[in-house]
């Protein structure tokens, strides 16, 4: 008996207080911490001191921690709705599960993957297996994800499964059981690293030199094996994350994904099926796909042949993967694997096609989970828990071709949830980190990989989705509409603040109404600018309210809608500030009194300028952040011509106080100040804001660089310019040929007011129909395809 | 008998299409009963890129893509095929609630396949009250089933005007009117939901011009019927719309559990608008009697 030789470690203070809630200090059932006797099982000693040492106030403030890592980083986790707050918590105590325990389910895990490979041969291949009674033929044939086009349409060189997720617990006898198989979208690998690199950040002590198996050569493994899979271009061959969008609750964990293994995140509608190739639309041009890490279900891939009102798919997919145009993976049809009907047919189907017996068998209804240690709320004390861990099964290949292997490796840790077996994972209030416990401690492997090949530099950015670059576009344009009405209002609410009485009849106010299009408040939809004070009061309080169309909000739930689909482009710490920038945006309502939503909207536009100078300071500048400069560039040269054409159609008497507006507005009350002191001169306000290319806020200087940034576009370099760089040719020529003589005598002549206006129109014209020219010439719009027939069943 | 088959499919769209991904399933399929000699296929435009390959069902499919602009599709296919007379069927069968048991117990996929709900046929309690007006207790398989093949010809009447693609089954057996599609789709439903096997086939039927008067170019119907599984035996194809066996005069296209599989012409395109159908089928009998 080993207890009798080696001593029982003695037991924590966190130890005792559960030994004492499972009754008499025996586990009444399996526990994965303390064994039949009480004792600590291997590989917890060292994890409980560091928390018991900790203390619960300690603990309390890990926790913090993690939470705030949490929602800063808001990586996968914010993956409902962004409204949605996190309802579960990470626990501190991670679950270890020593090297012999794991190794049995490593060997189960590893036998169910080639049992299912088999399996999958068979089904979608000869069909033996059904005439031998082996298989539940009806179970099978009624579930929607048995797909009937998907018949010998897996090359046969070509191994289906490359990735599998398991979902097992282990049962009151401490043995591992299965409960359900990811195959379609085995989705949860994203959350199992970052459960791992929070608790890291979070208690690096604990995790430091621990004797635990490090998540990262896994991953390496699978991505190494993606690549073997493309038919041509094996030197660098094109991965893409196939990802139904940002619609999809699991789409953080997509982007996630893609960039920890440096692949293209794609949606359906970035690529097409041409001359038997898949390929995707980028900025310069079709680039072709060679293989495709599908996180799309099965039917949804092709509406040609699968699912014929998916959006989410490329038509032809599956032709194009039949006749190997492109690698999949998984192979279309995995879904049918999926059954639970299949369960109680493993055993005899491992025998039949493995000659091994069955070494994970399924849980039944009535199976009980073993028991597992979690910190209660307040982090006291540590109660018993029951809990479901997914595990992770790659394929391992080390060649491309005919000669594959099906060899397999398992992900040394997973998805840990608290629930009764088989309760969702997304339901669950409570998440664990998995330690695999090694014999020695672990290194630290970088994410990026050690080179294998020679490398193949890219610079351009050419190969960026045009639906990337389009989001970009408007994420910068969006941005920065925003910033101008968050000025234009802080203007407003401070003359509010000013003169807060209706005697005091303020024209800038009512002015700034006019430029914000604001109507009275009582009247909606009339924009007739509202009268008396607290009409006034009302009607600006208004812009807060996520109700009002015209509100802040809409125009923040933009920028965010754009933000996101371009995810995997923007840093973590760029997202952190999108993150900020939500937040601020949460606490705006109507309620608020003027001089909080004053510096509500100066909170705004100073969070958006971090945004956009992180942007600035992190991205390559490649076409992608060119493409969000001259987004911003050109809805601040369109806002600002459009103010002051609003200035030069007021009554004269007016003027004035809007010149103010616009020189507050534009950040450029300082810089006229310092030239021109406090006097009001029109002329020297429109040369500062026209023609001072010193100035970045002018026009001149703002079309200087969108015209940098245009010339630098994809085709740029063609023998003829193209319509944008016409338009910016138009524009600039009507800044530069300006009769600045005529123009100087603003103010004193009607001449020069319609001279100026005629200027502003030849600027706006141009501008205005650069964006729609730069989507033109860049963005593909992708027309949803359609069926020739429509085949709607009866339902 | 000799036939050749002409079947045109012509798509006249009102804008444009730039790329268009299809399915054909036009080119007829060999049989126990039928040869069919090589198929001569013209798609107009000429697609960039075709590919043939068979179906679970055994089809042939034929995938082909157009990538240039395009405002009419045109799929032509002209097959020469011989057709055999039906095996003469067997003398007895067994009573249909055993052979309904014994496919429940069958785990081979053709038996399932054919058995179970399809995209445009689900089993009901209606459509099995329905075929119990044949199949009564205990009466032998084959009998009942034309009883009832005879049943829906002499009842139901047809009806082009009345149905579409998704007309629901239950309103077919409600107005007793519909087409050979639907009869098909009828009667498979009526046998499906008493636990037989039943596939639905498309093909061509052979139409006699009025006596004296030339055949007419393009006027010949594409048809469809059913067959059931009679164990031990074969498939038993039946023609409710003409209440009569499907054989030597009704040349086969393709098979499957219903309409849903085994449609001519699928596509998915860009652009296109609205579209025009026009179908022309031909089914010249190359040796038939009194046309010299």
């Amino acid at each position: 008996m080993t207890a009798s030789v080696t001593p029982l470690p003695s037991p924590t203070g966190l130890v005792e207080g559960y030994i004492q809630q499972l009754g008499n200090g025996v586990p009444a059932r399996f526990d994965t911490m303390l064994d039949r006797q009480g004792g600590l099982r291997p590989g917890w000693q060292d994890l409980l001191n560091c928390l018991d040492a900790l203390g619960e106030p300690g603990r309390l403030q890990q926790q913090e921690e993690i939470n705030g890592l949490l929602a800063e980083n808001g990586v996968i986790f914010n993956m409902h709705d962004d409204a949605q707050r996190r309802a579960w918590r990470l626990d501190p105590l991670p679950w270890v599960i020593d090297q012999s325990r794991w190794h049995a389910l490593e060997a189960g895990l590893a036998q169910r993957t080639r049992l299912f490979n088999a399996l999958y041969r068979d089904i979608y291949g000869p069909r033996t297996l059904f005439d031998e009674g082996l298989l539940p033929t009806q179970a099978l044939l009624a579930s929607p994800n048995f797909l009937l086009p998907c018949h010998g349409a897996q090359p046969r060189e070509h191994t289906p499964i490359n990735y599998h997720g398991v979902d097992v617990i282990l049962d009151a006898e401490g043995h591992w059981r299965a409960i359900g198989d990811r195959l379609q979208t085995p989705s949860g690998t994203g959350f199992a690293l970052e459960n791992r690199i929070l608790m890291a950040r979070a208690l690096p002590q604990m995790y430091r030199n621990a004797p635990l198996k490090r998540l990262a050569s896994f991953l390496d493994t699978h991505h190494r094996t993606l690549t073997l899979l493309a038919y041509q271009h094996r030197d660098n061959p094109t991965v893409v994350l196939l990802t139904p969008g940002p619609q999809s609750p699991r789409y953080f964990e997509h982007a996630y994904l893609a960039n920890y293994l440096n692949l293209t995140l794609a949606e359906g509608s970035d690529m097409v099926a041409r001359d038997g190739q898949l390929w995707l639309r980028t900025l310069g041009g079709l680039k072709p796909v060679d293989v495709v890490l599908r996180h799309c279900a099965d039917a949804d891939c092709d509406p040609l042949e699968l699912k014929a009102d998916s959006a989410l798919g490329v038509p032809g997919l599956l032709q194009t993967a039949r006749t190997g145009g492109v690698a999949l993976s998984n192979a279309l049809g995995v879904g049918v694997l999926e059954n639970a009907a299949l369960a109680d047919f493993l055993p005899a189907l491992c025998e039949r096609l493995l000659n091994e017996p069955l070494l994970l068998p399924a849980a039944k209804p009535t199976t009980l989970s073993a028991t597992l240690p979690m910190f209660d709320e307040t982090l006291a004390r540590l109660t018993p828990a029951t809990f479901n861990l997914r595990c992770f099964v790659a394929r391992s290949s080390r060649r491309a071709g005919p000669s594959a292997s099906d060899d397999v490796v398992v992900m040394p840790g997973g998805l840990c949830w608290q629930g009764a077996p088989g309760s969702p994972s997304l339901a669950s209030p409570v998440v664990k980190d998995v330690w695999v416990t090694a014999s020695t401690a672990q290194p630290h492997i970088s994410q990026l990989k050690q080179a294998r090949g020679p490398i193949v530099v890219t610079r351009d950015g050419e190969d960026l989705p045009s639906r990337v670059a389009e989001s970009l576009f408007w994420l910068g344009r969006y941005g920065e509409r925003l910033d101008s009405r968050a000025r234009l209002l802080r203007e407003a609410l401070l003359r509010l603040m000013e003169y807060d009485q209706d005697e005091i009849a303020d024209q800038v106010l009512d002015e700034l109404l006019l430029a914000l299009d604001i109507g009275a408040c009582e009247t909606p939809g009339d924009r007739t600018p509202p009268t008396g004070f607290s009409a006034k009061r009302c009607a600006l309080l208004a812009q807060f309210d996520a109700a009002d169309p015209q509100a802040l909000q809409p125009l923040f739930a933009q920028l965010l809608r754009n933000a996101r689909s371009v995810r995997d482009h923007l840093g973590d710490d760029s997202w952190r500030l999108v993150h900020q920038l939500r937040q601020q945006f949460d606490t705006l309502s109507p309620t608020l009194a003027p001089g909080g939503a004053r510096r509500a909207c100066e909170a705004v536009f100073a969070q958006l300028a971090a945004f956009f100078g992180l942007c600035n300071e992190t991205m390559p500048h490649h076409y992608g952040w060119r493409f969000m400069e001259i987004g911003r560039l050109l809805d601040r040269t369109l806002g600002l011509l459009a103010l002051l054409k609003l200035t030069l159609g007021a009554r004269f008497e007016r003027r004035a106080a809007l010149w103010e507006v616009v020189l507050a507005t534009t950040d450029n009350f300082t810089a006229y100040r310092r030239r021109y002191r406090s006097e009001l001169h029109p002329a020297a306000i429109i040369d500062l804001l026209l023609f001072d290319e010193t100035n970045p806020r002018s026009v001149g200087y703002l079309l200087r660089r969108i015209n940098q940034q245009v010339e630098r576009l994809p085709g740029s370099n063609m023998p003829y310019r193209n319509a944008e760089r016409r338009l910016l040719i138009q524009a600039s020529a009507a800044l530069h040929l300006a009769d600045i003589e005529r123009l100087s005598q603003l103010n004193d002549t009607q001449e020069a007011d319609d001279a100026l206006i005629q200027l502003l129109d030849a600027l706006i014209t141009p501008l205005g129909a650069l964006s729609e020219a730069i989507g033109q010439s860049h963005f593909s719009h992708v027309e949803r395809p359609r069926q020739l027939v429509s085949m709607e069943p009866d339902e | 008998m000799k036939y050749t088959l002409r079947h045109t499919t012509r798509y006249h769209y009102a804008a444009p299409v730039t790329l268009c991904h299809s399915e054909a399933r036009v080119l007829p399929r060999k049989t126990p009963h039928q040869e069919c000699g090589a198929s001569s296929l013209s798609i107009a435009p000429l697609p960039h890129h075709q590919a043939e390959r068979r179906d679970v069902f055994g089809n042939r499919v034929l995938y082909f893509a157009l990538e240039e602009v395009h405002r009419t599709l045109d799929v032509t296919v002209t097959t020469p095929l011989n057709t055999r007379a039906l095996d003469a069927l067997p003398e007895r069968s067994a009573a249909w609630e055993r052979i309904a048991a014994r496919l429940e117990a069958d785990s081979r996929f053709e038996t399932q396949l054919y058995r179970l709900d399809s995209p445009f046929i689900r089993r009901s309690d209606e459509l099995a009250a329905f075929a119990r007006r044949c199949f009564t207790p205990r009466r032998p398989l084959i009998e009942a089933a034309l009883a009832l093949n005879a049943h829906v010809h002499e009842h139901f009447e047809y009806d082009p005007s009345f149905t579409t693609l998704a007309t629901p089954l239950s309103e077919v057996l409600a107005n007793r009117r519909g087409v050979c599609q639907d009869f098909a789709h009828l009667m498979i439903g009526a046998l499906r939901s008493i636990g037989l096997s039943a596939r639905y086939v498309s093909g061509y039927l052979e139409t006699e011009p009025p006596p004296g008067q030339p055949r007419l170019v393009g006027a010949d119907a594409s048809h469809a019927w059913l067959a059931l599984w009679v164990p031990d035996w074969g498939w038993l194809a039946l023609d409710p719309t003409n209440g009569t066996l499907a054989g030597e005069r009704h040349p086969v296209l393709a098979w499957g559990r219903d309409y849903f599989d085994v449609a001519p012409l699928k596509g998915v395109m860009n652009g296109g608008g609205h579209h025009r159908l026009e179908v022309e089928v031909d089914v010249v009998p190359l040796a038939a009697p009194g046309t010299t």
